[in-house]
């Protein structure tokens, strides 16, 4: 179950995706329309938190922006969809694009040196985010620069194929599986195995002839894309993005719940963007303070520092196996 | 081809190679010398991680200068490390594709490159097991595989031979033997095994504080009283 | 042509908060090896209690040195039940953790005090005289002296008390030191104490000069990690140097048209700023 470069194809992953996808195409039936809100937000959050994902597991890159970067996509996204009237898909990848780039342009300075002065400049990049984005606001249909409409707001366009919430929510799963792929091609390939270099050490890359800072910019440039995906995905399913909902502390709690999550899974991702979302939503039914929701987060961040850097997935992995060889064993002769 | 030029490494006040000059055309040379002589030094220079203080040092007539620490695997220099870095989370096929990825390959696929590569040093058998699953020496082997793809000019292997069984150290010596014939690639030897440097290198290069000592055929060299003094130190007279 | 000089009052001021985050920080940083993410929440804290503490009817005069307390206790206690379960940790891993704790403190201050607009009020407020033609409140002064002073006093500390070299061990060989016999545990313990009074000061004088807000006061962090890093999380003068420029910068940008309302990227400029100048010569893998 593990994110990090590998070898073999993971087909027993592949196989639980799929018959889990084949579930989640059924699971509208069931929801009311609120939680159907709920889980699509949640699948854009999933891709954000496989930004992070990435970067982490793979590089040990800690990057305290994606949210902020998820801001930027959805932005430029919402700008593109409301002002020239392009298709969802290409306001989508606009938006991925965008963000990558302004990610990397940020970024760059830190990507040099050492991993502390990154997560540095992107907190202070999810700050500045903040700034721009609570001064300017997101599109919703006006015209000049900004987007800002003087009248009634416009909601974003959907899909073609996918405008009632549960064919939007069979997409944005379509679309988070299609970006698990894209990861899963980076794995197999160049990037993947450079990245693995880069992991082992800086000398090991360097004598195998890895250009270090061009595969981490690589890296970043995806977590990018992946961010401004998800903020394209989440415009789409709101249908507008409101411009005092992107704090720096927001990007802090996505990191910190894809560390919770497991950052070194696949699976792990999933169970942070349902945190992410629907954890305080559940406490808003139960009329909870989401301020405890940001304790305990805090909490499982540090607890998962302190003991178990898999986090939950890990651990839920662990405990799987245990499971299994308890089994095995009462069949007789060891494993 | 080597060629070092009046080669000086300074730590602080430390010399680690001090006006060192030689010239090493041999297939399989060997570099000894006692601990801090500079041999590791040396090899850091020609893999670029240390900047020398003064002088050059060229591969096949080209200065390495002006090449960048990671286009030196591209320009054909190699090397094996003391502590091995082996991937383990990629196969054995995939830490050699790795540095496939970097190197030029002469239009071969690169799966035939990889299979040849890990049959030259006898983990054929073993190409899709993880890094994690391999032995010391087997690891020890995938580092030399990884040397021997795209076309290398020099590879440089730093006490490959540390903590052998017979049979392994036996075959150690076949590969690097073999090296010159497979890929055409010098070989530079560091080790503290002096029956590995006989069977293996035609010539030695003593170092000491930094800089030779001695060099020439091996017998000879490892024969010379001033580099079994610097070695194994005077014999005292007893009082 | 705006009228700079109230703005550059102001700004020395807080510059000076940010000069007391950015040492404590820096001291942390030198005998830890942690950088404290959590200095502004911690600071934040403190002017909570400090406000709370007046709002039900406790002596203004004191209540700040009750709000600084608490944060050298609360700095200390991260310090000697956390911070040594992650000391085998990279130095990443152990940032991250302070930024964990951050977060636990802004959902507690959020949950206990919420984010309605307030303002500390200190005693010192409503005491002011004229310089440059500008009214200036003994609260500002005092922030820029205690900017000033308390650099001097910590810079003097480092370097001629005996607690001040074992800690300068400690940021130069922490295994070496406690080989020594320097008492690593109690060092730090202090160094932890030292960062939390700056936090706390440097909160309780932005929770007045600014805005009393979890959110605010958490990130002012920002600032003053920006200054670190100027100094390069070693140097005390570039990073009080840092620390003013930043401050002044951001005060002086409040009345310019177009970029006012953005001054708050200044720290972010001065930092990328600073890393792009720390790179300008190439750095080899084996120093």
């Amino acid at each position: 179950m593990s994110l990090v470069a590998s070898s073999r194809l993971p087909l027993r992953e592949i196989a639980v995706g799929a018959s889990a996808l084949a579930a989640l195409y059924l699971l509208p039936s069931f929801l009311s329309d609120y939680w159907l809100r709920v889980l699509i937000s949640v699948a854009a959050l999933v891709v954000a938190s496989l930004s992070v994902s990435v970067l982490f597991a793979q590089l040990g890159m800690v990057s305290l922006a994606q949210y902020g970067l998820l801001g930027v996509g959805g932005w430029f996204a919402l700008r593109i969809s409301h002002g020239a009237g392009a298709p969802f898909e290409l306001a989508l990848l606009t938006g991925g694009a965008a963000a990558a780039l302004v990610g990397l342009i940020v970024g760059l300075p830190a990507l040099r040196m050492r991993g502390l002065y990154l997560a540095i400049i992107t907190l202070m990049m999810a700050g500045a985010i903040q700034v721009l984005i609570s001064a300017f606001g997101f599109p919703d249909g006006g015209t000049g620069v900004l987007g800002k409409s003087t009248g009634a707001r416009v909601m974003m366009a959907r899909p073609f194929l996918a405008q009632s919430d549960p064919a939007y929510f069979r997409y944005a799963v379509v679309v988070a599986a299609f970006c698990y792929l894209l990861v899963l091609a980076h794995l197999r390939g160049r990037p993947g195995r450079a990245w693995a270099m880069i992991r082992r050490g800086e000398v090991c890359a360097l004598a195998g002839g890895v250009h270090i800072v061009a595969y981490k910019v690589w890296a970043f440039a995806l977590a990018g894309f992946l961010a401004g995906i998800a903020g394209g995905l989440l415009a789409g399913g709101v249908g507008q993005l409101d411009g005092s909902a992107f704090p720096a502390s927001q990007s802090i709690m996505l990191f910190a719940l894809t560390i919770v999550g497991g950052a070194y899974s696949w699976f792990g991702p999933i169970i942070a963007g349902l945190m992410l979302r629907a954890f305080p939503a559940l406490l808003n039914e139960f009329h909870v303070d989401g301020n405890i929701a940001t304790m305990v987060f805090g909490i499982g961040l540090l607890h998962a520092l302190m003991t178990a850097p898999q986090g939950i997935a890990g651990q839920l992995a662990g405990a799987f196996r245990a499971v299994g060889k308890f089994f095995k064993g009462n069949g007789g002769t060891a494993a | 081809m080597i060629e070092i030029n009046d080669l000086t490494v300074l730590f602080g006040g430390v010399r680690g190679l001090s006006a060192l000059t030689a010239s090493l055309p041999e297939p399989v040379t060997g570099l000894v010398g006692p601990n801090g002589a500079g041999k590791t030094t040396l090899i850091n220079v020609l893999s670029g991680f240390i900047r020398p203080a003064k002088g050059s040092v060229s591969v096949d007539g080209k200065d390495l200068k002006g090449i960048p620490v990671y286009k030196r695997a591209a320009f054909g220099i190699r090397r094996t490390f003391q502590n091995e870095q082996v991937v383990e989370n990629l196969s054995a096929a995939d830490n050699v594709a790795a540095v496939l990825d970097n190197v030029p390959t002469d239009g071969q696929p690169r799966r035939t490159l990889i299979a040849k590569a890990l049959d030259f040093v006898g983990l054929g058998a073993k190409a899709n097991v993880l890094g994690r699953d391999l032995n010391a020496y087997e690891r020890r082997m995938v580092e030399i595989a990884r040397s021997t793809v795209g076309s290398p000019r020099l590879i440089m292997m730093d006490e490959p031979g540390a903590g052998l069984a017979q049979d392994e150290s036996e075959h150690l010596r076949q590969v690097i033997r073999n090296v010159h014939r497979y890929c055409g690639a010098q070989v530079l030897l560091v080790d503290h095994d002096v029956d590995l440097i006989s069977a293996t290198c035609a010539a030695t290069l003593v170092l000491d504080f930094g800089s030779s000592i001695a060099y020439g055929p091996t017998p000879d060299v490892l024969a010379d009283p001033k580099v079994r003094t610097a070695y194994l130190g005077v014999l005292e007279e007893s009082a | 042509m705006p009228d700079f000089t109230p703005f550059l009052v102001s700004g020395l001021a807080l510059a000076a908060t940010y000069v007391l985050s950015a040492v404590g920080i820096v001291v942390l940083y030198r005998s830890s090896g942690v950088v404290n993410f959590a200095q502004g929440a911690v600071g934040a804290l403190a002017a909570f209690i400090s406000w709370s503490i007046v709002e039900r009817g406790g002596p203004e005069s004191l209540s700040w040195l009750a709000g600084v307390a608490i944060a050298a206790l609360v700095s200390l206690a991260y310090g000697r039940l956390i911070a040594p379960r992650l000391v085998s940790t990279d130095p990443i891993t152990r940032a991250v953790a302070t930024l964990s704790f951050a977060l636990i403190l802004l959902g507690f201050m959020g949950y206990l005090w919420g984010e309605a607009p307030r303002r500390l009020r200190l005693p010192t407020d409503t005491m002011s005289f004229e310089l440059l033609g500008v009214r200036v409140t003994l609260t500002r002064a005092i922030a820029f002296g205690l900017g000033v002073s308390v650099t001097a006093i910590v810079m003097l500390f480092l370097a001629h008390s005996r607690m001040g070299l074992q800690m300068r061990a400690l940021a130069n060989n922490r295994e070496l030191s406690a080989m020594l016999g320097v008492r690593v545990f109690q060092i730090d313990g202090w160094a932890w104490v030292i960062s939390g009074v700056l936090a706390g000061v440097s909160g309780v004088l932005l929770g007045d000069l600014q805005r009393l807000s979890g959110q605010t006061l958490t990130f002012a962090v920002i600032p003053a990690i920006a200054a670190a890093v100027i100094g390069r999380f070693a140097s005390l003068p570039a990073t009080v140097a840092g620390a003013l420029a930043i401050g002044v910068c951001e005060a002086l940008l409040t009345p310019v048209p177009v970029i006012g309302p953005f001054r708050s990227a200044t720290p972010f400029i001065f930092a990328v700023g600073a890393m792009l100048w720390m790179q300008r010569k190439p750095v080899f893998v084996y120093r």
